[in-house]
This record gives C-alpha cells, structure tokens and sequence, in this order.
C-alpha cells in the first residue's frame, strides 16, 4: 500500500523539529554557561603582584587606552580584549558571560542597551561606589541615562547631541539657507531637489532607523519609555511621536529624503557623489565621515539640529557609550578607578584620539579643550566643530528614558520601517507594531507596564 | 532473531509445551527486543523527551521581576505567564500567519508538479527514466542551508548573474522585495522537495494493478486520461498524506529565511514561530518566553500530525 510508506522526512525536509528546538535552547544554556570559562581567570590577584582586571570593548582606540593606563598605573594592570560590536555579537557575548558568572570586570554597553542589561543584572550598583569627584565633572544629562530609579549602574564616556551635517558646498552653490527649524528643513530639502533633481537633503534609514527615530521623537518632547512609581509606562505612538512620524512620513512621501538602510554601502555611496547632501546624527558622526568620506575635505560643514521652536532649543542624543563595572568584578573598587580615568583623564582622551580619528563627545566637558586641540578640523574648513557640540550637549533634554529591551524594540521598529519604505505601512506603524511586539516581552519578564 | 520468530510461529500452543522451553523463549524474546529498543529509546529520550522536559521546566520556572525590574530577578515558578504573553504576542502569531501563506502557495505546487513528474516517468514517455529520476531527486541530497545559501547568491542584487541577465533585457526583478520574498523562499523549498514527492507519488503508481490500467486502455481511454481519471484517484492516499507532510514540515520552517534574514530586512528576525523562538532565546534573553513557544509549536505540530494520521488512516481503510 502506497499510503503506507510514511516517509522519515516531510516534503520540506531536515528541519528542526519543535523538540530539537528544545534541545537548542537547552544546548544555549550549557553553552553559555561555558562561554568565557577559559578567558576571564586573569582578575586574580597573584601574590602581592597589581590587582589585573579584565576589559572588554568595541571602541576603536581602547587598545591604546589600556596601554596609556598600564604605562602609568603599577597597582592595577588591564587585560583587554576586542569584542565585536553590540549587532555583530558583542552584546550577545556579554549576556552569555554574565549568565556564565564570568563576565570581564569592566565591560562597553551602549546608552539603549544599559536599562536592559541592568535588569538582567549584569552591572554592578555603583551609586557609592563612584566617587563625587568624577560625578561632578560629567555632564548631568549623561549621567541621567545611566541612573534608574535613583541609583547609577555605568559611567558615560560620551554623550552625543545630534547635529546636521551638510554639504556647504551645495548649499551655498544653489542659495539654499541652512535650516534652523523643521519647517525650514523641509523647504530647504525642496529646493535642493528642484535645483539638483538627483539630489536630497538627508537620508531616513530603515536598517537602524528607529534609533534615529528615537532621537528626533526625544526632540519633540516624546517619551516613548517613562517610569512613575513601580510602573513602566510605555507610548512610542504619544503626541510628539505622532508630529515627528507625520513630519518624515511626508518628506518620505513627497520624495525628499533617501529611503535606505543606515550605515550601507549605497547611503556611503550616495554621500560620496553628493546626491545625499546631508546627515542628521550624533557629534560622533563627524569623525566617522571624515574616515569614509576623505573626498568631502573642505565641502562639508555642521549645524545644530533644526528645532520645531527656536525660541526653546532641545536636543537629543544619538549614540554614546558608557562604562560598567560588573556583578561579577572581584574588584570593583579598582575596576571603578579604571573606569574613571579613562573618563575623566586628558591621558586617556590623548591616547583614544591619537590612535584615530574621533569626534565623539567626551561625557566630561572639562575635556573639551583637549578634544578641541587634538582634532584637526581643516575637514571642516576649520569651524570650531567640538564649541557647537558643547553648546548643543548643554540643551540635550533630560526627559527620555531608554527601555528595558531596546535591541529587540529597535528591530521591530526596524522591520517596520523596511516595510513603510517599500510602501507598505507607514512610520507610526511601525512604531506602533515596534510597542505591541516589545509588551509581551516584558510582561513576561514580570515587570509592570502599562501603556499610556 | 529470525531464528526466534520462527521457532515462535512453529511452537504448539498445547498445554504440554508450556513447560520451561517456553520461558525461555519468553526471556529470549524480552532480551531481543531490550537490544532493538534500546538504541531508539536512548535516542527518544535523550534527544526528544528530556529537552522537552527542561523547555517545559523552563516556560514554567522563570526569570522574575519586581516593579521596574532594575533590583535583579529570581528564578521563581511564573506558572502560566510564559504561554499567555506568547499567545498574546502579535509576532508570534503573524508567524503562523505567514506559515498559511506559505502552504497556500507551497502545497499546491508542489503535489502538482511532483505529480504530473510521477505520472510522466509512470508512463514510460520519458526516456532514460533512470536518470531524469535521479535528475530531479538530486536537489534533496543538498543540505537545505547549503541550497539556501546557493539561492540567496542568485537572489542578491549586484551578485546575481540571474538578476544581471534579466537586467540586459531591461526587466527589472527584486526577488528581495515585500512580496517577492515568500515566493522566493517557497522556490527553494519546492526545489529540493520536488524529486522527493516525486518518487513517493512515482513508487505509488508503480504499485498500481497493471489489469486496472490495461481495462482504461481496453476501454478507450487516452493516456492523459488514464492518467487524471484512473491512476490519480487510485493514489489519492499518497496524495493527501504528501499534502499534509508538506503541511507540517512547513511549521518547522527556519533554514531559509533564518538566512535570508541577513539580506533583506523584509523578512524578520520573527519571520516564522522556530525563527520566533530563536529570537527570543538568543537576542532577547527570553528563555521562558523561548520554551513556551518551543511548547506551543510542538503541540501544535502534534495536533496536525494526529490528524493527518487519522484522516490518512481513515481514507485507506476506506480504500
């Protein structure tokens, strides 16, 4: 009987079944909680010897921060490893090693990813242990990300007001006034594109988008993630969140703006040739296009980010990293005194700018004349690039807060986006799809959220 | 263990061989199917019954925080709030969505064209039978990520030769695109799972009553018609049993655009419940939310398998 002969493998074949599933999650478990069992036996201390500590990062330059630290520092030696950036598993890496109970004693975490790195309790509560001294030099706003519900869990190294920078050049050529509201950067984007029909005036990314999103919404006054009491309150679709989605989705839908993904070879592509004549992002970006973009010497230029009410300036962020010392640190008061010089120290500022290009802000704005007579700004025709970051870091509004699974709303946002941009669904869509697909993440996770 | 079979078949069942030699065999027979068994249950339960039971644990014992969650979690029995906030996850069920999709288009084509190849090598008018069977079985040997690898080169703008060749005669195809996407990867699939349905409806035919088909023949009938009206509705078991396999092995999808993943943003990182549950376990640290998933999945698939046990079981009786 033909119906008899069963066969072992379905017609879509050699698939997972939901029980091998099972199985993955439980293989994750044994291997994370072998991850990292033969890096991390280096934060003992032998004899009488330097206490050593561990320290990973993605930054660029920290090699060279750690060798300026050990050069000047005989009681603490640092052992530092590269990790691959938060997307590429960096993030991943530090969650396994956590769980493992063998995490470095310093570790790099982003501003979005800290409130959920807390609550797994990765880093340590450092509200005692961070000294007046250093918590008087960082400025406030920073500091306000990495503290929640009155206690702080990292130390900011760099705070990043967002800016827009634009080709000069193309402004000047077609009399195009550089916007100072939002409404005049819509009118300045067509006349850009009535004069130079193959030309926008910025990009809106997909790929990565909603954290842009994220900064133009904390402009407006949103707050997509809030605490009051106990209680999470979560609205990415509130008043001001509605405005800046209405905003974009029309300068998306008149064909102002470039639809593609962040970070991509085609938005590089496009800022080379010109046909993308402008970028809205943190301070940081200004180093980075110089290191992409080394044709762009002498026509590029940065301007504070339009507002939608000159008259009340507000600024937000867009990248930016901070400093934790771990649960797992055995030595969390030497951990904490690393931490500390490489953020308050011109020595490790130094050492960060001389292994690269580096606009980022530093978190300590008594730095700033380090960073300042570090950088070579003939990029930007000489203009005081590191001044107009400290004065828009001075208007960054303290009003946001990050939520407890920003990696996993942020690409839900993402995918959203993605889709608006192929003309299916709009901007506050996927913000609204981004909040329904975060809810039932957190609800299982026990905290208490409502929604606003 | 021929021998024990045998000498089982051949004994008397009368009262005076009931003496010792039978315990014998009885204990025989028990240390037989103690070495046959062993293997398939270490198996069963090492590799199925005891990850079921730790992801069972799992969705159950879990993670748990107070208030805004910033003070630390214990591990605590959270009952069922796992399974109510993955049936409440509009993510998890779109996946299932996208599943209906995918069968809608996917187990139509595949029992058609697997059927008109069986019935078109059945019918002796392909030369070098042999080797067209082979031909279309061969796609199935390839390891389904190595196939979608090879897909995803040919589906990749600025790589794929299939796109720069449409690109010369001025067509312009995004195989990436919104909705293009899911027929792409039902492409793959049909791909490698055509030669395998194939053979199952092929073998089938084979088996047919070769009287039954030299009466159509006697009677009139055309080959096509032979084909449609005589030989199909005889292997209408292989047929529905195809359908539902397909049925369930798509519930299992995660290979293909677990990969495609990486190249298009419009297929998600939740795209479909195994790529759910992978998501949840390994980028949000949910190993509750992960195992409960897992759980419902496999229930599931259960579900669907007792049916298609039944109704295919139903439908040969019937025969």
């Amino acid at each position: 009987m033909p119906g008899r002969r069963r066969p072992g493998r379905s017609a879509t074949g050699r698939r997972a079944t939901a029980g091998t599933t099972a199985l993955l999650t439980l293989l994750a478990l044994v291997l994370a909680g072998c991850a990292g069992c033969s890096t991390s036996s280096g934060s003992d201390t032998v004899g009488h010897g330097p206490v050593r500590l561990t320290f990973w990062s993605a930054l660029r330059g920290s090699q060279e921060v750690v060798d300026e630290f050990n050069r000047t520092h005989d009681d603490i030696k640092v052992e530092f490893q590269q990790v691959p950036s938060g997307e590429q598993g960096g993030w991943t890496k530090l969650s396994n090693a956590a769980r493992a109970g063998n995490s470095p004693d310093v570790a790099t975490i982003e501003y979005p990813q800290l409130p959920g790195f807390t609550i797994d309790g990765v880093p340590r509560d450092i509200t005692k242990l961070l000294p007046d001294s250093v918590r008087k030099k960082i400025l406030p706003q920073a500091l306000d990300l990495t503290t929640f519900d009155g206690r702080t869990y990292a130390v900011p190294v760099d705070i990043e007001p967002m800016v827009f920078l634009y080709r000069k050049d193309i402004f000047t050529k077609n009399h195009i006034p550089v916007p100072k509201t939002w409404a005049q950067f819509e009118s300045s984007a067509r006349k850009l594109k009535q004069a130079q029909p193959r030309s926008r005036i910025a990009s809106l990314f997909t790929t990565g988008g909603t954290l842009y999103m994220a900064g133009y919404a904390w402009q407006a006054g949103a707050k997509w993630y809030d605490t009051v009491g106990d209680t999470w309150q979560i609205s990415m679709d509130d008043a001001p969140t509605r405005k800046v989605a209405g905003y974009w989705q029309r300068m998306m839908d008149d064909d102002l703006v470039r639809v593609e993904p962040g970070s991509s070879q085609q938005w590089r592509a496009h800022l080379r040739s010109g046909e993308t004549a402008g970028y809205l992002a943190g301070a940081w970006a200004a180093g980075s296009m110089m290191a992409s973009t080394p044709d762009g010497k002498g026509k590029w230029a940065i301007a504070p980010m339009p507002q939608w009410d000159p008259a009340k300036p507000k600024v937000s962020t867009q990248g930016g990293s901070t400093f934790m010392v771990t649960k797992d640190s055995r030595h969390p008061r030497e951990a904490m005194e690393f931490i500390s010089w490489m953020v308050t120290s011109p020595g490790a500022l130094k050492a960060k700018l001389a292994s690269g290009v580096s606009s980022a802000f530093p978190s300590v704005p008594g730095l700033v004349p380090v960073a300042r007579k570090e950088m070579d700004t003939s990029y930007y025709s000489g203009q005081d690039i590191f001044g107009l970051f400290q004065k828009e870091a001075e208007r960054i509004a303290p009003t946001w807060k990050w939520g407890p699974r920003m990696t996993s709303t942020t690409s839900s946002g993402d995918d959203g986006l993605a889709k608006a941009g192929a003309g299916s669904g709009d901007i506050l869509k996927a913000l609204r799809d981004a909040q329904s697909r975060t809810m039932p993440d957190l609800k299982s996770l026990g905290l208490s959220v409502t929604t606003r | 263990m021929s021998t024990v079979m045998s000498s089982k078949g051949a004994a008397p069942p009368s009262a005076a061989a009931a003496g010792p030699p039978r315990r014998t065999q009885r204990r025989q027979q028990r240390v037989a199917a103690a070495v046959l068994l062993t293997p398939f249950t270490a198996l069963l339960v090492g590799v199925f019954l005891v990850p079921v039971g730790y992801a069972i644990y799992l969705s159950l014992f879990s993670e748990d925080h107070e208030g805004l969650g910033f003070g630390g979690g214990r591990t605590v029995f959270t009952g069922l709030r796992s399974y109510l906030s993955v049936l409440e996850d509009p993510s998890f069920l779109s996946g299932f969505g996208t599943i209906a999709l995918y069968c809608v288009i996917f187990v139509p084509l595949v029992v058609i064209s697997a059927l008109a190849l069986g019935l078109l090598l059945d019918s002796g008018l392909v030369r070098l039978r042999r080797t067209a069977q082979m031909l279309v079985y061969l796609p199935h040997a390839v390891p389904g990520i190595i196939a979608a690898v090879i897909w995803l080169y040919l589906y990749t703008p600025g790589l794929s030769p299939v796109i720069k060749l449409f690109a010369q005669a001025d067509i312009t195809i995004d195989f990436l695109g919104l909705h293009t996407v899911l027929p792409s990867i039902v492409n793959i699939a049909l791909w490698s799972g055509l030669g395998y349905n194939m053979i199952i409806f092929y073998a089938a035919l084979q088996a047919l009553p070769r009287e039954v088909i030299e009466a159509a023949t006697i009677d009139g009938a055309g080959g096509i018609r032979t084909a449609l009206q005589v030989k199909v509705p005889i292997i209408r078991g292989s047929v529905v049993m195809v359908c539902m396999f397909s049925l369930i092995g798509a519930l299992q999808l995660f290979t293909e655009p677990m990969l495609m993943n990486q190249a298009t943003p419009m297929v998600n990182s939740r795209f479909t419940p195994n790529m759910y549950i992978y998501d949840a376990a390994f980028r949000r640290n949910n190993y509750g939310l992960a195992s409960a998933a897992s759980i419902i999945l496999l229930i599931v698939t259960c579900v669907l398998s007792y049916i298609v046990t039944r109704w295919s079981g139903r439908r040969e009786r019937r025969a």
